[in-house]
């Protein structure tokens, strides 16, 4: 199962394409979109009505959601009896391959526009870990401002404070650190001078995505990194990575 | 009975069984491979302005310390002639090279590229390595517009002291049929144009149509296709892993994204 997210601040606005077709099966009866958002520390459900354009595409727009907001598709009967103080894995709908992505599109104010093909999967919400990404890999010198975009979603109903840290894994120093926050879509700007090679982005408490945006002149760049078991594909990945992982967690111990 | 069943469903012949029909297909596959280094089919673009920008992971010093690993890349017209290749030591962490038509000696046009990790150093038995890094695409020299890798395209050995190496594109299945199906999740009735990216990352010549447009590919070829006269796109073929980069172009702005 997979949610869908968005973002905005004074800098960005975003839109998202929820697709409400799959590739190789009918499609059900009555799949509806909803929305679930944190309400005195529950998760409340809503279905959104208005944003169907189509019978294709349901798109939301900046106005119509914020950082917090996560949105996923289901039968009216899936939404009834939902825990509402822990998000479960309630169908299958968006368990497709190819994978099940909305067009996550942000967009510069009064300039450019970039997009990605964006899921968050149920498998990353009810875990904790951490992430690390290469802040070289995507960030860009050239451009006038660089930012990260974190999205968290964690299965229970809580805005929990947590640490991100841009860390030289040469040096073994942490650059800069950041506080930020569960079911939240974190937004912090980079320093030019940390866009270098042995600068990596971590955390050590909870999941997230990293997508990097960079802009120049008005134009945009929007792209997520690879977690880092896209990179070994070996069967002991999981041990190479979490000594990896380990290396990075004990400079920010 | 468990691994009976797996070894009948996952043999080479059940796979083309599954794939054929439509039943369980398995997309790709690594099996059986050892000490390899993975590459996507990267886009290269020089034509109508662009350049492109390709930033890559030292994977072996990351992520099991081999400190002297060095790279080749090679790049092949859109017909798949090899037209450079290029070898980098001394890597950092994170790397960057510049495409443009001066370092494709005033090529304009556009095609794939692979990039393949090596030592010379001993490696783990079992390790198989994948660069699944960033380009980003350029147009007027505005600012680049990065994607991540997103298909498993061709393969070699890390290690290749006594041999010389085999360059090998066997990953991505594909089937008798045209019976895979992708419809793009993205509308693209609002922009003034947009483009697709495709590359034959198999080793045989793959068959697909864009809405009712028919193409075929031979292995290793690529393609750009205009698609702006559609609000949605689906691509029908009969290669397992058929997904498209998107240039899509509002204005003066771009946007560059994986389907």
């Amino acid at each position: 199962m997979n949610y869908y997210f968005g973002l905005k601040n004074s800098i960005f606005s975003s839109e998202i394409q929820i697709p409400f077709f799959k590739n190789k099966e009918t499609k059900p009866e009555n799949i509806l979109l909803y929305k679930a958002s944190i309400l005195n520390n529950v998760w409340k459900i809503e279905k959104i009505n208005n944003n169907k354009i189509s019978s294709e595409f349901f798109i939301i727009k900046s106005n119509d959601h914020s950082n917090s907001d996560i949105f996923f598709l289901a039968h009216p009967n899936e939404v009834q009896n939902l825990d509402i103080n822990k998000l479960t894995n309630i169908n299958d709908y968006t368990e497709t391959s190819p994978a099940y992505r909305a067009n996550l599109k942000i967009i510069f104010k009064n300039g450019g526009f970039s997009s990605y093909q964006s899921e968050y999967p149920y498998s990353m919400i009810k875990k904790k870990g951490s992430i690390l990404s290469s802040v070289h890999s995507l960030a860009n010198i050239n451009a006038d401002s660089n930012y990260i975009f974190i999205k968290n979603i964690y299965e229970r109903p809580i805005h929990k404070i947590f640490n991100c840290f841009l860390v030289n894994i040469k040096t073994k120093k942490i650059e800069e650190k950041f506080e930020i926050k569960t079911n939240f879509t974190n937004f912090i700007e980079l320093n030019k001078k940390l866009i270098r090679p042995e600068i990596f982005l971590s955390t050590k408490e909870f999941l997230g995505i990293p997508i990097y945006a960079s802009v120049k002149n008005k134009h945009v760049s929007f792209e997520h990194t690879h977690p880092p078991h896209e990179y070994v594909l070996s069967k002991d990945k999981f041990t190479i990575i979490g000594n990896l992982k380990k290396e990075i967690n004990e400079i920010t111990s | 009975m468990k691994s009976l069943v797996s070894l009948i469903t996952n043999n080479k012949y059940s796979i083309n069984i599954r794939n054929l029909l439509n039943i369980k297909p398995v997309s790709l596959s690594i099996k059986n491979l050892n000490q390899i280094s993975v590459s996507d089919a990267f886009l290269w673009r020089t034509d109508n302005g662009f350049n492109t920008v390709f930033k890559f992971t030292d994977i072996l010093n990351l992520f099991y310390k081999i400190k002297n690993s060095f790279i080749e890349i090679h790049f092949y017209s859109k017909t798949n002639k090899k037209i450079k290749v290029i070898n980098f030591k001394n890597l950092s962490l994170s790397n960057k090279i510049e495409i443009n038509s001066q370092f494709l000696d005033d090529m304009h046009d556009y095609g794939v590229f692979y990039i393949y990790h090596f030592t010379n150093t001993e490696i783990p038995k079992d390790i198989i390595i994948s660069n699944r890094c960033y380009t980003g695409y350029s147009k007027n020299n505005n600012l680049h517009s990065f994607i991540h890798g997103n298909a498993l395209a061709k393969y070699t050995k890390i290690n290749n002291k006594n041999n010389l190496p085999n360059y090998n594109s066997n990953i991505i299945k594909k089937t008798v049929f045209q019976n895979q199906t992708y419809k793009i999740q993205k509308l693209f009735q609002d922009f003034d144009r947009s483009e697709l990216f495709f590359a034959n990352p198999t080793n045989k010549k793959i068959n697909f149509s864009v809405n009712k447009d028919i193409y075929a590919l031979k292995n290793g070829c690529s393609l750009l296709i205009d698609i702006s006269k559609y609000k949605t796109i689906t691509i029908k073929s009969n290669c397992l892993f058929l997904r498209p980069i998107v240039f899509s172009y509002k204005n003066e702005f771009l946007d560059v994204h994986h389907a």
